[in-house]
């Protein structure tokens, strides 16, 4: 021991210790600046939620004062039927759009990305227009759409009557994605896509196993975006929607009305309960797995 | 870089045909329609003839609406730049995580905005309003800074006034903020997580502060992200309808609130057509705005 | 190195695949239940109505009655109602309109003729009600509520005996500043300040609607907010003071628990009355159905249980009957009968007039 502390190198660099206490220089979190402006944004974020929640066990009709506890507002909302309707209608039409909007808006960011076509400055435009079209204007347009131009049939079968709506958060949501994953994908290496294709793989192959898994973090990024787009909506699907397609932002709009009875906060708080296990399950998935050679 | 659609036809046409079918008969198709109606004419309650006039342009020029397009011009920048500075060090922050934390930070950032708008809004009320918790806790502050001078032998404070900080302007912007944050966090963080790190550690290594490498190096780098997230936080903000409805006051109408009477109460469709119009018109300004930067960039990287 | 940040190709498809097996499953457990709910034997029809503007059993009481299920929906402004029916009938059998929308939808023949010998209820109905100005010889409506528009206060911030009895405390003074809150109609606000100027709420000449305007302006600086219906909340949070509000969402408020603080008055200038009215739209799916259940909605017991859960007036002699004294003796819901004499319907005036109010209300909000 000794012989070591007077034979022995000291250790270049950090030791094992310091490295520890002290954070590396891109360590942002673990700076107390950046802890602080995260945590405040996150409290920002999350007291009026927090609020709300708390007062769906609130034990008065209207939501201004606290005045017990009660979880009587949440047995009327299960028992509540057009708020239930509501809830899984629009839960169903944000996950088909979803799917959609993912799947045309990262072909759309591949076409933009990869081809020069004809015409790619109008259709670059047209792809920029439903984040610049007011929602109501869209909404218009979309009413008119559906009753003269290609009128949707009446009385369908569920989930098919939600079609109309479906169809306009689709339109609406997936040059969102596009333009998030288009972000992704002005970073990428295009030699990768060379070097695949020098090896013999085919086109379907360089896309789905080299451009996709680059562009992975932008079609996640972009499917929570075009979820929230969906579930979140009110004016377009206001005027998508028919007597038996009500959703939850329409129907919560209407009972708004008169006053946000903790019926509606009991519905939210499910609502954001169910999305929480949804995403931690997921996360967990991704954490568990091992990462295996791409 | 790119490459012309000639040399890979059917690749070209199974990722072009789907997005671009769609784009036009969804998307394009009706909005056509409501191009034509503002320039038609309202010719009895429900129905619009077509009539190529330019009366509702005329209309929507005047100082009266031009006013409050640069209102909310200027309400919509505001929040941007908010959102910017805001979401910016968040966004670093969740990019440089850990791996782990950097999945819970994303899920946090998120969570709020799969919750409902209306619900949203309403819970900001709570918030701010006069009996709010903002009040609250500032009136706690107060009684208590009160309290201690008068222990100290100073004149005490007088009696809280609570702060108007709903229906009015502030309330507007601080709920488009908060309505706002995740579209500008996300498209910055997805640029951010893409960035090629060495470039900063090497910046930092050569003796530059944080502050400069942060604005030399990472702004730069990251500027389609930053632009992107830019558009497509102003863009919806400048639309927005439901916030300034519920949470300003008589002084804070946007474009889009008198655009919304126009389709529903005035029931002048054409006119509202027009003022719609008009609004996508201006915009493309900040599209354009955007895909010089994006041009710009792609050439130096 | 940067190969550890991707997900492989495999975990990703399984985060997809939880996502969408559990929205799935959600959604087609959600599936069936509806299906079975709305696809059940006996015909349907579809009622499109205002919030929390029926009795707690009515539907379910004219199923059992009738065997027709009723699928009720809802909006929150007449507008929102015109809009929606504008470019064709989606699927409604019975739409609720207030009498001015009665009117213009019915020249604009979006809602259909109604066939009396259908709605035999119609004899219970008082007798000022049996006929309407606004439909004559009530060919396309009957009335479900009537209410008229008043000034609700906060009884403590009130000076000592002080009645706030005239529009000017809301459209002309400054003596609540900033505690003050209006509806954002502007129809409905500028034909109250047309009773407040001393003239007739329908055929405003445009020299009074100069001087109305000018007038808001000027008061702008004292209203807080415009709100759209919840006026009763801003009263209730603390936020105001003196509101523009509907009797009948007075009368709820001050039913409810820490009611007696406020109170509600007409202004002795007149006020604008409205009354709700039942319609069928033209291409109802269900018109049997749909006449069967506005005569259902006019019988007494119904009409009963939906008022005293909703607390509007009710045009239905036979439920004012049966209602106890404190219903009929409530100033608030049924205001005295020298400012009803005051007071007026609110004609529909064509689009053009609709337009110009709009304008009026756009100006001042940007002024």
């Amino acid at each position: 021991m000794v012989d070591e502390a007077l034979t022995s190198m000291p250790k270049v660099g950090r030791s094992p210790r310091e490295k520890r206490d002290k954070p590396g220089p891109l360590d942002y979190m673990r700076r107390w600046p950046l802890q602080v402006i995260v945590g405040a944004t996150l409290v920002f974020l999350y007291l009026p939620l927090i609020t709300l929640m708390v007062f769906s066990f609130n034990d008065s009709r209207r939501n201004v004062v606290w005045q017990g506890f009660t979880t009587d507002w949440y047995v009327k909302a299960f028992n509540n039927e057009s708020l239930l309707q509501a809830f899984i209608n629009s839960l169903t039409i944000a996950f088909f759009c979803t799917i959609f909007s993912v799947i045309l808006g990262a072909l759309a960011a591949v076409m933009l990305w990869r081809f020069r076509f004809p015409g790619k400055t109008a259709i670059e435009g047209s792809m920029a227009l439903p984040i610049v079209v007011p929602e109501i204007c869209l909404g218009v347009a979309m009413l008119v759409f559906f009753a003269r131009v290609m009128p949707w049939p009446m009385g369908l079968p569920w989930p098919l009557n939600l079609g109309a709506i479906t169809i306009a958060h689709i339109s609406f949501a997936f040059p969102f994605v596009a333009t998030v994953v288009r972000a992704r994908l002005s970073s990428f290496n295009r030699e990768l896509e060379e070097a695949a294709k020098d090896l013999g793989a085919s086109e379907w192959r360089t896309f789905w196993d080299v451009l996709v898994p680059h562009m992975q973090p932008g079609l996640i990024a972009g499917a929570l975006l075009a979820f929230t787009l969906s579930l979140d909506d009110f004016v377009i699907t206001f005027f998508t929607a028919g007597p038996d397609t009500i959703t939850f932002p329409v129907k919560v709009y209407s009972m708004l009305r008169f006053s946000v009875t903790p019926e509606v906060n009991a519905a939210s708080t499910v609502l954001i309960v169910v999305t929480v296990i949804l995403t931690a399950v997921g996360l967990q998935m991704q954490n568990a797995k091992p990462k295996e050679k791409a | 870089m790119e490459q012309s659609w000639k040399q890979a036809k059917a690749a070209f046409a199974a990722i072009a045909v789907p997005p671009v079918a769609w784009l036009v008969f969804f998307f394009l198709v009706p909005l056509a329609v409501i191009w034509a109606y503002s320039f038609g004419e309202n010719t009895g309650p429900i129905t619009i003839d077509f009539t190529g006039t330019f009366a509702n342009y005329a209309r929507a020029v005047e100082p009266l609406y031009l006013q409050i397009f640069l209102k909310s011009l200027i309400v919509a920048g505001i929040t941007t730049v908010l959102c910017l500075i805001i979401g910016f060090p968040v966004a670093l922050a969740i990019a440089f995580a850990s791996p782990k934390l950097k999945a819970w930070l994303l899920l946090l950032i998120m969570l709020p905005f799969w919750t409902n708008l209306l619900i949203r809004t309403f819970a900001l009320i709570a918030v701010l309003r006069e009996q709010g918790y903002v009040n609250f806790a500032l009136e706690w502050l107060w009684n208590n800074a009160s309290g201690f001078m008068t222990l100290v032998g100073l004149q005490p404070l007088g009696e809280y006034e609570p702060l108007t900080l709903l229906y009015n302007n502030t309330a507007v912007i601080i709920g488009l903020v908060y309505v706002h944050l995740p579209f500008m966090v996300l498209p910055l963080y997805s640029a951010l997580d893409r960035m090629d790190r060495s470039l900063m550690e090497a910046s930092l290594d050569l003796g530059a502060g944080h502050m400069r490498t942060i604005l030399m190096v990472v702004v730069p780098l990251a500027a389609p992200g930053i632009a992107s997230g830019i558009l497509i936080t102003f863009i919806p903000a400048l639309g927005a309808y439901l916030t300034p409805d519920l949470l300003g006051g008589t002084d804070s109408q946007m474009i889009a609130n008198v655009i919304e009477r126009q389709f529903k109460r005035a029931n002048d469709w054409p006119f509202g057509a027009a003022l719609s119009f008009l609004l996508m018109y201006l915009t493309f300004i900040a599209i354009a705005a955007q895909a010089f930067i994006q041009r710009k960039s792609e050439r130096r990287g | 190195m940067a190969k550890g940040k991707y997900l492989t190709g495999a975990s990703r498809r399984s985060l997809l695949k939880q996502f969408g097996a559990a929205a799935i499953g959600i959604s087609f457990a959600g599936g069936l239940s509806a299906c079975g709910g709305s696809g059940g034997g006996g015909s349907t029809v579809n009622f499109y109505n205002w919030d929390t503007y029926i009795g707690p059993t009515t539907l379910d009481d004219f199923n059992a009655a009738t065997g027709t299920s009723v699928n009720m929906s809802l909006f929150a402004t007449n507008d929102e109602l015109f809009a929606r029916l504008r470019a064709g009938n989606p699927g409604f059998d019975v739409i609720v309109p207030s009498n001015e929308f009665v009117t213009r939808m019915a020249q604009a023949q979006m809602i259909q003729e109604l066939d009396h010998s259908l709605i035999p209820n119609m004899s219970n109905l008082l007798p000022e009600f049996q006929d309407a100005a606004f439909d004559p010889g009530r060919r396309y409506s009957m009335p479900y509520t009537w209410l008229v528009l008043g000034i609700g206060y906060r009884k403590s911030a009130m000076p000592a005996g002080f009645v706030p009895n005239s529009w000017r405390y809301l459209f002309d003074s400054p003596q609540f500043t900033q505690r003050i809150a209006v509806l954002s109609e502007s129809a409905d606000l500028i034909r109250l300040c047309a009773k407040y100027q001393g003239i007739s709420l329908n055929g405003i000449p445009d020299a009074n609607l100069t001087s109305i305007e000018q007038m808001l302006i000027r008061q702008k600086q004292h209203i807080k907010a415009f709100h759209e219906d919840d006026g009763q909340d801003l009263l209730a949070s603390g936020e105001i003071d003196i509101v523009l509000e509907y009797n009948g969402d007075m009368a709820q408020l001050m039913s409810a628990e820490g009611g007696d603080q406020f109170d509600f008055v007409v202004p002795t200038e007149g006020t604008l009355i409205n009354s709700d009215c039942l319609c069928i739209p033209t291409g109802a799916p269900n018109v049997a159905g749909a006449h069967a259940f506005i005569n259902y909605l006019l019988d007494a017991e119904a009409g009963k249980k939906i008022t005293e859960e909703i607390q509007y007036p009710t045009p239905n002699a036979a439920v004012a009957a049966l209602m106890g004294a404190d219903y009929q003796n409530n100033p608030v819901i049924f205001p005295p009968a020298d400012i009803m004499a005051r007071s007026e319907y609110g004609a529909f005036e064509g689009d053009d007039r609709a337009r110009l109010y709009e304008e009026i209300f756009t100006r001042i909000s940007a002024a």
